[in-house]
């Protein structure tokens, strides 16, 4: 009595220690691989500084009337991308690996390879009942688990620490470009055009019927802007999201099993789906 | 004289944009009270501070790798460790495979019969060969 008794105390306090193990890996894990799908709409973007060089350099060819194919200099604005490339691969690098280490999955190992290796008839020459097998079976998955999720947990507290600081930098400064410097040279782009067609509505030379299509034209390329600066914008909350998320982590690592923190996590994974939705409104 | 930070670069083009939209407006409210010489002037002072601007902007973005050189070179080490400790894990579940096939080896010599040795060899190699 006293010995079944404690067997089933021991199996439930493994099967206890591996399921909290997943249910606090699980919401670390939802909440990096959404924030890994989120970082990597800045390959859906489509828009570069080199791409801003190059519209300017053949605005001001047409504007001209110039045909000679005179090279676009447009070394900085490369300079400027390949920044914003290295940024941008640390943080997808880093959510990558959280989210692999974090999924349940990596540690779902296949414990019964050996005990299949052995058939009905090693059992008996062994001296070996099958239901012993398969208790044991049942005992090692469960310790596996605990032991391996432990191991996980622990070195994602470890990473977790370590990365957050870095990662609210380079998030940062991510956003810095692209929401600022990029959208910046957007600004810049407008009030050219602004100046060009203002311009262009004055000219005397020009019949109304001329002067019309060049204000509709400037209307229809301001839009276009317009919706290339609210891409980057959406982008920009999907980055301060990812880092407030990856903050409220850090803060309560040591709290993982706690119904509030989970709930904030899982809120933060939802708003960051809300956040990738309307980018793909926008971007489309 | 100290370096400008990449922030205050970025505020300098934010300035020098201001100040172009400050003079293509005037142009736009007086256009026809202004002569067409101070017209180009003003136009060509314009274009020269929007081409200010956009240099500023990308410099700023440019200069953004001297503030994340610490950052970068520590999560990349964070990832790193993070790639190795997955790559650990994974490695479980080799070995896992390898015992397995290992029991069928030793079933199949102790056996002694020919043919199983050879199959439990085949698989014992093939599961060595798909670790490494």
């Amino acid at each position: 009595m006293n010995r079944l008794f404690f067997k089933n105390i021991l199996l439930l306090f493994f099967l206890v220690t591996t399921l909290t193990g997943c249910v606090n890996l699980k919401y670390v894990s939802d909440f990096s691989s959404s924030s890994l799908k989120s970082i990597r709409n800045f390959e859906e973007i489509g828009y570069s500084f080199t791409m801003n060089c190059l519209e300017n350099c053949q605005e001001e060819k047409v504007n001209n009337l110039s045909f000679i194919a005179l090279e676009c200099d447009c070394q900085a604005n490369k300079s400027a991308d390949s920044v914003t490339l290295i940024i941008y691969n640390a943080v997808k690098g880093y959510l990558d690996g959280l989210s692999n280490l974090s999924n349940n999955s990596l540690t779902n190992y296949k414990v019964n390879v050996v005990a299949k290796s052995l058939n009905q008839q090693d059992y008996k020459s062994l001296n070996i009942e099958k239901t012993h097998v398969d208790a044991w079976l049942n005992i090692s998955n469960i310790l596996f688990k605990a032991f391996t999720n432990k191991y996980r947990r622990s070195k994602i507290k470890e990473y977790v620490n370590a990365g957050n600081e870095p990662l609210k930098v380079l998030t940062g400064f991510l956003d810095f470009n692209l929401s600022e410097n990029l959208s910046g040279k957007l600004n810049v782009q407008k009030q050219r055009l602004k100046d060009y067609y203002f311009d262009l509505t004055n000219d005397t030379t020009l019949s109304t019927f001329e002067k019309r299509n060049a204000a509709a034209d400037y209307y229809n390329r301001i839009n276009k802007i317009e919706d290339k600066q609210k891409e980057l914008t959406t982008y920009s909350k999907i980055l301060k999201k990812v880092a407030g998320g990856h903050q409220k982590l850090t803060d309560n690592l040591q709290r993982l099993n706690k119904d509030e923190v989970m709930e904030q996590l899982i809120q933060y994974s939802s708003d960051i789906q809300d956040l990738i939705t309307e980018y793909n409104k926008i971007a489309k | 004289m100290a370096k400008l930070t990449s922030q205050q670069i970025k505020e300098l083009a934010d300035y020098f944009l201001a100040m172009a939209e400050a003079i293509g407006d005037y142009r736009i409210r007086n256009f026809h009270s202004l002569t067409k010489a101070q017209n180009d002037e003003l136009s060509a002072s314009s274009k020269q501070v929007l081409q200010f601007a956009d240099e500023l902007y990308t410099l700023a973005a440019t200069l953004v790798l001297d503030d994340v050189q610490n950052s970068l070179s520590t999560i990349k080490q964070v990832t790193g460790e993070m790639k190795n400790t997955y790559q650990k894990l994974l490695q479980v579940q080799d070995a896992l495979d390898i015992a397995g096939s290992a029991v069928t080896f030793c079933k199949a010599v102790v056996s002694l019969n020919p043919h199983s040795i050879i199959v439990a060899t085949g698989g014992l190699i093939a599961c060595l060969k798909a670790v490494h």
